[in-house]
């Protein structure tokens, strides 16, 4: 497993992938700094703290834009033997294949975690820069908290793109899965089903907001799990049961 | 005798289509076997699932003398393989492909994508990435990935796809080299009959899936008789002449005054001399034998392999 993973490490050596991602990531804190400076312009005198900007861009990235990114990330990490017709060579080498899907899993959860440090960082960063108030170790730390549950908690989400873009073998369709999951939650946001919805409930765990909704924490924890075996051993399933062409 | 590869009524079905039907093939140790056969044939099907690539409907696989499921990962380290297009990781260089590949096979000497890119002629082109590679290339490269590991077993479909005649000639030295100096099993595809002719033991047909004929090349050149064609002005004098000046029987007679004696062929001189003696014509004399293409022309009941 470990050289599996390092060759998903050393495949994306020159790949503009990894960047486009961190790009596509930073869209929230730049997003959220926006915000700020046109409030700024507005009312000079206006107040915003740090733990308001980093829950500002965790609900971007959780809501909005991680489905997005992590869908084109997945179906680029998934798609790529396809596209790229080195497939049969990897599995006669002999890789199995439930260590070839499992290897870019964990690719896949790392690339996650990448992102989201970028996401934090670059908003604490922009919101240095930006003179946000209310500095502290306890904001510092509860946020890295919200943000790694709710990465965690999108990336169990995301095993069903894993299985699409399996069975599509392109990039196209998990990317349409991104962008409808992200209209969905923007549609449903506020509502109380939104805690039944499992790429909308992740924010509402992470951030503690869940509590105001008339659904329980465990209930949206258990269809994110549900969720993730459902992508995960239909996923395994399908790449184990198909021939590679 | 010792077989490297073995099916028993190897059969893979498509829907309802037979894509391999029931091939029985035995590849001895140490040999290069050619398999023969139109598109669509099924050569590249059964060699994905020698490869464990696709399932069989039914049939068996042995290789190495045992199953082919029976210690996969072990097994699967002692091949070497290529399937039609090869394909690489395009941002990434060619030694770098091979590195990758060799990480996760897990066993590599040392300078083993070295010896493979400069045996391939690739070593010049050491910083160059697989996204810059002409498809000559890159069928070099996937060769160096077959053989980088040095597999007891080599199974390649359609190797020289792409290459130039020089190409085609060092890949053909190198293959032979590896078969008879380290004793390496290569199962080769090709459409090229000539190129199998060459350096295969023993060729298989294949036809709708079916394995038409399995026969070594030594067979082969047995059944295909050499023959001296003659074309004469006069079919009908020069045949009486052979039975009653040289009590010859073992000839037939062709369209445009040809004519092919199968049996002392090194009385080919004193018959033309007969023949222009009695005012026969002699415009040509030709020493043959039927070709692999023939043969292949014969058994498939068609005129090409294409």
């Amino acid at each position: 497993m470990v050289d599996i993973l390092y060759c998903e490490f050393f495949k994306l050596k020159r790949s503009k992938m990894l960047l486009i991602s961190i790009l596509g990531q930073m869209v929230a804190p730049i997003m959220v700094f926006v915000g700020l400076i046109k409030a700024r312009i507005r009312d000079p005198q206006t107040i915003i703290t740090y733990g308001e900007m980093l829950e500002q861009t965790n609900l971007y990235v959780l809501m909005l834009f991680g489905v997005v990114v992590y869908g084109a990330i997945v179906a680029y990490l998934f798609s790529r033997e396809y596209t790229e017709n080195t497939l049969k060579s990897v599995l006669s080498l002999p890789v199995s294949k439930i260590s070839f899907v499992i290897g870019k899993f964990l690719m896949f959860f790392i690339w996650i975690m990448i992102l989201t440090v970028v996401a934090w960082s670059s908003t604490l960063f922009l919101s240095i820069i930006g003179s946000a108030t209310n500095f502290s170790l306890h904001v510092i730390i509860e946020s890295l908290k919200q943000y790694f549950i709710g990465a965690v908690l999108l990336f169990l989400t995301m095993s069903p793109f894993v299985f699409i873009t399996l069975w599509f073998k392109n990039l196209i369709p998990p990317v349409i899965a991104g962008a409808t999951v992200a209209m969905i939650n923007v549609a449903l946001s506020n509502e109380d089903l939104a805690v039944l919805f499992p790429w909308s409930s992740p924010y509402l765990i992470a951030s503690g907001k869940i509590v105001k909704y008339q659904y329980p924490e465990s209930l949206a924890l258990l269809l994110i799990v549900i969720t993730f075996l459902l992508g995960f051993v239909a996923s395994l399933i399908y790449f184990k049961k198909e021939d590679v062409k | 005798m010792k077989y490297v590869i073995e099916t028993k009524d190897l059969t893979k079905k498509f829907g309802t289509q037979l894509g391999v039907n029931r091939v029985n093939m035995k590849v001895e140790e140490s040999q290069i076997y050619g398999l023969l056969g139109r598109n669509g044939a099924g050569k590249t099907t059964t060699m994905r699932m020698l490869l464990n690539l696709s399932h069989p409907t039914c049939g068996e696989i042995l290789l190495f003398g045992e199953d082919y499921l029976k210690n996969c990962k072990q097994t699967y380290r002692r091949i070497g393989s290529l399937l039609e297009i090869p394909g690489f990781y395009e941002n990434l260089t060619g030694a770098e492909n091979l590195r990758l590949l060799a990480r996760l096979r897990g066993t590599q000497k040392k300078d083993a994508v070295e010896k493979a890119l400069h045996m391939v002629g690739l070593g010049k082109e050491y910083t160059k990435m697989v996204s810059n590679y002409s498809l000559g290339m890159k069928q070099r490269l996937a060769i160096a990935a077959a053989v980088m590991h040095e597999p007891e077993l080599l199974i390649l479909d359609e190797p020289i796809n792409g290459l130039d005649p020089v190409g085609i000639h060092e890949i053909r030295s190198y293959l032979e080299k590896l078969c008879r100096e380290k004793g390496t099993t290569i199962l080769i595809s090709s459409h090229i009959l000539s190129e199998i002719e060459q350096i295969a033991d023993t060729i298989g047909v294949m036809h709708e899936g079916k394995l038409l004929e399995e026969v070594t090349m030594a067979e082969l050149h047995k059944r295909n008789r050499q023959y001296v064609e003659f074309q004469v002005s006069n079919e009908n004098k020069a045949c009486r002449l052979l039975e009653e000046e040289f009590q010859f029987d073992d000839y037939s007679v062709h369209e445009n005054g040809n004519i092919r004696l199968y049996s002392n062929l090194d009385l080919r001189a004193s018959i033309n001399l007969c023949f222009n003696q009695n005012g026969i014509e002699v415009t040509k004399v030709n020493l043959s034998e039927e070709k692999l293409e023939d043969y292949f022309s014969k058994l498939i009941g068609d005129g090409s392999i294409g």
